[in-house]
């Protein structure tokens, strides 16, 4: 996989989040990227945190959904490992040779809301999907286009396509004996191997 | 990377749009109409289903809601 095409997606793997994660991985390879997550592959014997360190030193860009960091209920933990993976990267880009042209993307669910928790962030251009996922498919697309890619489709035209990408999945899902409610539960591995299959 | 064209039958979608939701011939460039509500729209693409095409409504993350068949045999 080329360094120059690999996206690195820190986000949270939760079900919950998922109606966010399945577009993004949809938008990022429909532009002709290859997200890199942590779910890719699955082997219980390989250290979490080497793994991460092996996306990020393998990706010339990355993704950073910071929206759902803060604890939901009293009592709740913040969730560390967004922010922790962020630092990782950002470190990698400025410490490690060779690595000053990573492209890095922050997003969050309110405006502003990262640099009130994180003010050393208070440089950084973040973008702001409401969590919604229409509005996440419009910060990916922008991002790309400022970041040079060219001929990067509307974000409209990127939306349609993921709505009809879905139809496509759920035709071919219930062909093979799926039952409606399974098709949302699919493995994020199956998700964008149907990704791939549809795009090809 | 380009998208595939879908060798499907013929479907309508009801999608959901910044300012409402859409009905959408699968294909088409532009949506038919928006509408305000999703109520209005799954209403309004039923001329598409009465001739020919399946109506897929879309949930607002894009996910499918309802598949309607097609009136036309």
């Amino acid at each position: 996989m080329k360094f120059e095409t690999n996206i690195f997606i820190n986000c949270p793997f939760d079900k919950d989040y998922f109606p966010l994660l399945k577009p993004l991985l949809y938008v990022i390879k429909r532009i002709g990227f290859n997200p890199r997550i942590s779910l890719e592959r699955s082997d219980s014997g390989e250290v979490r945190l080497h793994k991460i360190q092996e996306l990020i030193e393998s990706s010339k860009y990355s993704i950073h959904d910071l929206s759902r960091s803060k604890a939901k209920k009293v009592g709740e933990y913040f969730r560390q490992n967004m922010p922790f993976e962020l630092g990782l990267d950002l470190g990698c880009k400025n410490y490690k040779k060779g690595n000053k042209n990573k492209k890095i993307l922050i997003l969050e669910e309110e405006k502003y809301s990262v640099q009130k928790a994180l003010s050393d962030l208070s440089f950084a251009d973040c973008k702001c999907h409401e969590g919604k996922s229409i509005e996440l498919i419009y910060a990916i697309r922008d991002w790309f286009a400022e970041n040079g890619i060219k001929d990067v489709p509307s974000g409209s035209a990127l939306w349609d396509d993921y709505n009809t990408f879905y139809a496509d999945l759920y035709v071919e899902k219930l062909k093979i004996g799926f039952k409606p409610k399974d098709i949302d539960r699919i493995t994020m591995t199956e998700f964008m191997r149907f990704i791939d299959e549809n795009l090809k | 990377m380009s998208k595939k064209q879908s060798s499907s039958p013929k479907r309508t979608h009801v999608v959901k749009r910044e300012s409402g939701w859409a009905v959408k011939k699968e294909g088409a460039k532009r949506a038919t109409k928006v509408y305000q509500t999703k109520e209005e729209a799954v209403k309004g693409a039923q001329k598409d289903r009465d001739s020919g095409s399946d109506v897929v409504i879309h949930k607002k993350d894009g996910s499918i809601q309802k598949w309607e068949k097609s009136k036309k045999k």
